[in-house]
C-alpha cells in the first residue's frame, strides 16, 4: 500500500495535506481497502464547525459503516462534491480526487498528534 | 473503526488455499472461515461491487462449501423427511430439488432454512446451513424411525455455485450439463468431470441463471481451478459471500439468522409457499396453522430507499408519524438500483407503499415498504 512521504497521518486513518492555511484531509489507502467499496459518504456543509478527534461525516461501505473524524479544530472551507456522486473515487484515489474535505483550523494548531508516513505504518504493523 | 477479531479455530473450506492465493478477506461464518471478497488482479476485479455486477452481468464463481451436507437414507426416508419438514417432496419428483424448512415443533420458529435433493423414496440428500446444520441433523436422527440413517456428510463435498447469464457457457466448456440440455430449475444430476463424481443442481441464492456444483471434497480445488479457466473468456470472476449478500438481499431471499430464526416463523417471513399445508404431518404444523388463520402479527417486507441511507440489521423502524412499527432484518446496499434495501419485519398495521422511517444511527431516513425482489429474478427458462 502507498504512504505518501509529503502527507501528515492520523491514528484514525486519514491523511492531511496542509497548505495555504487550511487542511486538506482524506482516509488512507489502508482505510479505503479495509472497508472494501464505498458507496455513500456523508460530509460537513461548507461552513460547518468541527471539532478535533470528534465525528465530522461518515463513509458507509457494502459491508459497515465509520465515522470521518476532523483532524482539527476549525471551519469547513470545502468539501469535495464528487463524493457525491462517485464516492468510489475514495477507493481508486484515495489521496488525489477521493479527498473529503478542507478545514481552515481556528488560530493555530497544533501538529503534535499527527504521524508521518514512516510512523502512521509503524503502528499500522504494531495494530 | 478497521480492527477485525482474529480467526480462530475456524473449519477451513478444501478451497482455502486457492482463496488466500486470490487474496481473499476472509471471516467468520457460521463457523468457517470463508471469503468475504476478493482482491482486485490484473485478471478479476475485486471488491463487493465489482464481484456483484460480474454475477448480475455475466458471470461468478463462489464457494459455498461451508454449506451443510447430510443424507437420509434408509427404506421410507422420503415419507421421514416429509413428515419432519415443511415443503411436500410429493410436489416434485425424484430427482428434483426442494426449498424447505425445519422448524421448531411446539414454537413454529425455524430451526434452519435448507435445500432437499429427492434423490429416491429411500434418500434424501440435504444442504443445511453451515451453522445450523449439526442442529437439523440431531434433530432429523432423534426422530428416524427404524431403519433410517441420518449421516452428517459435512466434509464430504465441497460446493461450487456458478451464477449468472453466462452460467451455462461454463458448464458447458467443463461438458457438464445444462438449462440448455435440458436440466430444468431445481433438477439435479449426478455427473461426471473428467472422470470424476459431480452432482450438477440449477439453483443457487443469487436470483441469476445458475448451477451448484457438489464435486467430493479433495476434488474441489481442481474443479474451481477448472470452472475459473472454462469461464474466462465469459469474464467470469471468484465471488464472495459479501457480493452473495447483496445478490440474495436484492432478491429478498430470507437468511437464516436473520431473515428466518427460531424467533421468526415461516408465516412472518412469508415463506409459507415452501410449507405443505395440506400434509398430515410437519414439525410445527399446529402452530403454523393456527398462526396463518388467525393471520400473523408481524410480516417480512421489503423497503427501498427514498434518500441516501444504507439500513442495517436491527435499525428500528417507525411508520410516517413515528410510531415504532419493527425493524430491519438485513439491508444493504443494492449495486444494481443503487440504493438502500432491506427486509424488515413489520407489524400488521403496515400495508405495501406505505412510506416508514428507518433510524439510521439517530436519523430518520425516509423508506417505502414494497414486495420484494427489488431485481426481477432470471432463475427459470
Amino acid at each position: 500500500m502507498l504512504y505518501p512521504e509529503d502527507l501528515q497521518y492520523t491514528k484514525d486513518h486519514e491523511w492531511v495535506r496542509s497548505a495555504d492555511g487550511t487542511w486538506r484531509v482524506g482516509v488512507t489507502d489502508f482505510a479505503q481497502e479495509a472497508l472494501g467499496d464505498i458507496v455513500f459518504v456523508t460530509l460537513p456543509d461548507v461552513g460547518a464547525e468541527v471539532t478535533a478527534g470528534q465525528p465530522c461525516g461518515e463513509i458507509e461501505s457494502t459491508k459497515s459503516v465509520s465515522d470521518v473524524y476532523a483532524p482539527v479544530t476549525g471551519t469547513v472551507v470545502a468539501r469535495n462534491e464528487s463524493l457525491d456522486t462517485a464516492p468510489e473515487l475514495i477507493n481508486s484515489d484515495p489521496y488525489g480526487d477521493g479527498w473529503m474535505m478542507e478545514i481552515r483550523p481556528d488560530g493555530d494548531p497544533s501538529t503534535a498528534d499527527l504521524l508521518d508516513a514512516a510512523a502512521y505504518q509503524e503502528g499500522l504493523a504494531d495494530s | 473503526m478497521l480492527a477485525s477479531a482474529p480467526v480462530t479455530s475456524l473449519r477451513r473450506s478444501p478451497l482455502h488455499e486457492r482463496h488466500v492465493a486470490l487474496g481473499a478477506k476472509m471471516a467468520d461464518f457460521g463457523g468457517w472461515e470463508m471469503p468475504i471478497e476478493y482482491q482486485a488482479s490484473d485478471r478479476y476485479g475485486g471488491g463487493v461491487v465489482k464481484e456483484h455486477t460480474a454475477v448480475r452481468e455475466a458471470v461468478g464463481v463462489f464457494d459455498v462449501s461451508h454449506l451443510g451436507k447430510a443424507d437420509v437414507r434408509g427404506p421410507g426416508a422420503a415419507d421421514f423427511v416429509n413428515a419432519a419438514l415443511t415443503n411436500d417432496l410429493r410436489r416434485i419428483g425424484a430427482g428434483k430439488a426442494q426449498y424447505t424448512l425445519c422448524c421448531d415443533d411446539e414454537s413454529g420458529g425455524v430451526v434452519d432454512d435448507l435445500i432437499a435433493y429427492y434423490r429416491s423414496d429411500d434418500e434424501v440428500f440435504l444442504i443445511p446451513n453451515a451453522a445450523n446444520t449439526a442442529e437439523v441433523v440431531r434433530r432429523l436422527q432423534a426422530a428416524a424411525p427404524e431403519g433410517v440413517e441420518v449421516r452428517d456428510l459435512h466434509e464430504s463435498f465441497g460446493i461450487l455455485a456458478v451464477q449468472g447469464p453466462r452460467a451455462d457457457d461454463v458448464l458447458e466448456a467443463l461438458e457438464l450439463p445444462t438449462g440448455k440440455n435440458g436440466l430444468e430449475y431445481m433438477a439435479f444430476v449426478e455427473a461426471s468431470w473428467e472422470g470424476r463424481s459431480v452432482i450438477v443442481c440449477r439453483t443457487g441464492y443469487t436470483g441469476e441463471r445458475g448451477y451448484e456444483l457438489l464435486p467430493r471434497w479433495d476434488d474441489a480445488p481442481a474443479l474451481w481451478d477448472a470452472v475459473l479457466a472454462a469461464g474466462e473468456s465469459s469474464g467470469i470472476r471468484p465471488a464472495g459471500l459479501g457480493a452473495r449478500d447483496t445478490l440474495r438481499t436484492e432478491m429478498g431471499y430470507p437468511l437464516h439468522g436473520q431473515d428466518l430464526s427460531l424467533d421468526i416463523t415461516p408465516v412472518q417471513a412469508r415463506v409459507g409457499w415452501a410449507v405443505g399445508w395440506k400434509k398430515p404431518a410437519f414439525w410445527g404444523r399446529d402452530v403454523l396453522v393456527a398462526e396463518k388463520e388467525a393471520g400473523a402479527r408481524r410480516l417480512l417486507w421489503g423497503l427501498e430507499g427514498l434518500e441516501r441511507a444504507i439500513p442495517r440489521s436491527h435499525m428500528a423502524v417507525a411508520s410516517s408519524s413515528g410510531e415504532a412499527v419493527g425493524e430491519v432484518t438485513s439491508g444493504t446496499f443494492s449495486p444494481t438500483r443503487k440504493i438502500g434495501i432491506a427486509l424488515a419485519l413489520l407489524d400488521r398495521s403496515v400495508s405495501e407503499g406505505d412510506e416508514v422511517q428507518v433510524d439510521v444511527r439517530g436519523r430518520p431516513a425516509r423508506f417505502r415498504v414494497v414486495r420484494p425482489p427489488f431485481v426481477a429474478a432470471s432463475t427459470s427458462d
